[in-house]
């Protein structure tokens, strides 16, 4: 069976820098794959090849057999494709209620509509309390969002990532700027997504790496320079050097 | 940290104020608050032509036309969040499209002028908003200049176009001879009362429809735009179907308004698509605060007053005062009078309620 996501020589140019350079990997159904690097190595930069923010100078995406080299943004999350921000990117200024009925709103049926009450639609109000109640804020569900604490920030954003029910989850740094506390929660909560649910994600954090990943990339200049499963990439001599930071590093910093 | 307000190089904090109106909509009112004042209004405008002189009811007029164009270029504002310097040109083209139906076309009957003027001037909003959102961008991270430029260059053009076309359009000295509407109705003739309640109840209705739109699914989507596009499309919306759409919407219910103005001068002259005529629609909703729904409302008000104030005793500094106007505006009550009023009008629900 062909992989969920299929990459192929996929590049990326600012000018004369090439920001992700021939990239290729598969993603599995059901598989967590981590992607780790240095700062500026790319990984954001591919996830928004990968959720078509940016648009690629060379190489193809296939999901699901089909090629989303060109597609638009909307079009991949209708396909089954969604991705969380690093940076929180929510409604700050409706409550979580609405963020909630906003973020399942984008792939139902009768977005268009100009006559109902959207704010009084049954079955999407339905959805938005199962939605709340799973990531726990159903309780702060009449709250402004710009008033809730970051770490529930964080979880609305993974919450709104869920919304469209992908079949392909792109995380840029759930756990980014947690407490441990925090970070662990998500961790167990990425690890729960159960099998129909592809995690791609991105991370800093090794304790979330190696909680949740079952095969990690390590992009580095842009490039796939090391992949493996946990153990292999603990292992690794590469990482260890340009990843974890080595003496030959030291020394060039300082 | 989430509620940034929107980068604008020259809009100065315009666009931010909804940040700041919706941190203070933390009271739910009943619906019997929030439709006081709105009956109250609406029976007072329905009584007031038996108690005032003929000048005020024309001048009530012209309010709820004005208004009724603040509205509708806040579909994109207010709603969406898209600014717009090229407004007055749905206004304008509106008003046009109902004259030389009129003037040219020989055709009376309002009902027919108002559905072919709306379904004109829609289709020009549909073929400018192609070009207009292929510079718009995504949001609030792009710079909404180019927008405004080609906008504006539509408005402009369509002043030009309108002076060249004289055996159309009268040329620069306008289209004039455009009577009272004939509603086809036996018995029914238009004279300057029955006109006032013609105006009154197509702007209630409009507003209706538009209000239905703030609170539709599409309505809170556009909210989505405003407050976060590329969160939008990250959930699956077509933002850019959702932005068209309301320039389309925007369009036609500015083209409702430009046909009433039409009805209500008996004229229409080319500066009424371009900067003249979109400049005092900026002020209606600057002033009336485009977080708030009936803001342009408010706005239309003041600005059409002052505007009749300033014709009574120094005409020809008019536009002086309006940019005095946008400066005491911007500097004093940024969030506009809407907002004022709103916070005053829930301060005095909870004094009652207390």
């Amino acid at each position: 069976m062909a992989a969920l996501l299929e990459v192929r020589g996929l590049s990326v140019h600012f000018g004369g820098l090439a920001a992700v350079k021939d990239v290729t990997f598969d993603i599995e159904q059901g598989e967590r794959l981590a992607m780790i690097g240095p700062n500026g190595a790319g990984k954001t930069t591919l996830f928004n090849l990968l959720t078509g923010q940016l648009k690629p100078s060379g190489g193809t995406v296939k999901f699901k057999g089909k090629d989303i080299t060109h597609a638009a943004v909307y079009a991949r999350t209708q396909l089954g494709i969604a991705r969380s921000f690093q940076i929180t990117s929510l409604f700050p200024n409706e409550t979580v209620r609405v963020n909630a009925l906003i973020g399942l709103q984008g792939t139902r049926a009768g977005r268009y509509r100009v006559w109902g009450v959207f704010s009084k639609d049954k079955a999407l109000r339905a959805e938005a309390q199962k939605l709340l109640e799973s990531i726990e804020l159903w309780d702060k569900r009449d709250e402004t969002v710009s008033s809730l604490a970051y770490g529930e920030q964080r979880k609305l954003e993974m919450g709104l990532s869920l919304a469209s029910d992908p079949e392909l989850l792109l995380l840029d740094e759930p756990s980014c700027g947690l407490t441990p506390t925090e970070s662990a929660d998500i961790t167990s909560r990425i690890r729960d997504l159960g099998s129909k649910i592809t995690v791609l994600m991105i991370a800093h954090d090794m304790d979330l790496v190696f909680g949740v990943a079952e095969r990690i990339i390590l992009l580095h200049y842009g490039e796939i320079s090391a992949e493996g499963t946990c153990d292999e990439i603990r292992a690794n001599q590469t990482v260890k050097d340009i990843y974890m930071g080595s003496h030959k590093h030291k020394t060039r910093d300082a | 940290m989430a509620a940034q307000p929107r980068p604008s190089i020259f809009m100065g904090g315009l666009l931010a104020r909804k940040a700041v109106a919706a941190t203070e909509k933390k009271t739910p009112a009943s619906w019997l608050t929030t439709l006081l004042p709105v009956i109250v209004i609406a029976v007072l405008l329905l009584l007031l032509p038996t108690f005032v002189p003929s000048y005020i009811q024309s001048l009530v007029t012209k309010m709820m036309i004005f208004a009724l164009f603040g509205v509708s270029m806040n579909v994109l504002w207010g709603l969406g969040g898209i600014p717009t310097f090229g407004h007055a040109a749905f206004f304008g083209f509106g008003g046009y499209c109902c004259g030389i139906l009129i003037v040219h076309g020989g055709i009376s009957n309002f009902w027919v002028n108002l559905v072919l003027a709306i379904l004109l001037t829609a289709l020009l909003a549909a073929g400018l908003g192609v070009p207009a959102f292929r510079v718009y961008g995504v949001g609030a991270s792009d710079n909404p200049i180019y927008f405004l430029l080609v906008t504006l260059a539509f408005g402009e053009l369509l002043v030009r176009v309108a002076i060249s076309a004289r055996s159309l359009t009268g040329g620069s000295t306008g289209l004039a001879g455009i009577p009272y509407p004939q509603l086809g109705i036996p018995g029914v003739t238009i004279n300057s009362q029955s006109f006032y309640f013609l105006v009154f109840g197509i702007v209630v209705v409009c507003l209706l429809l538009i209000y239905r739109l703030y609170n539709s699914h599409f309505g809170y989507a556009m909210r989505g735009i405003h407050d976060n596009e590329r969160r939008m499309q990250a959930l699956g919306f077509n933002t850019w179907l959702y932005k068209y759409t309301s320039y389309i919407i925007a369009g036609a219910f500015g083209g409702i308004a430009g046909v009433l103005f039409a009805y209500f001068g008996g004229v229409m002259v080319p500066g009424n698509m371009g900067m003249a005529m979109t400049d005092i629609v900026f002020l209606i909703v600057i002033l009336g605060s485009a977080s708030v729904y009936l803001g342009p409302i408010v706005g239309a008000v003041v600005v059409v007053g002052v505007e009749y104030i300033a014709s009574l005793y120094v005409p020809d500094r008019w536009p002086l005062i309006m940019g005095a106007i946008i400066v005491f505006v911007i500097m004093v009550i940024p969030q506009g009078i809407g907002v004022l009023l709103l916070n005053l009008w829930r301060r005095v629900i909870r004094g009652s309620a207390a």
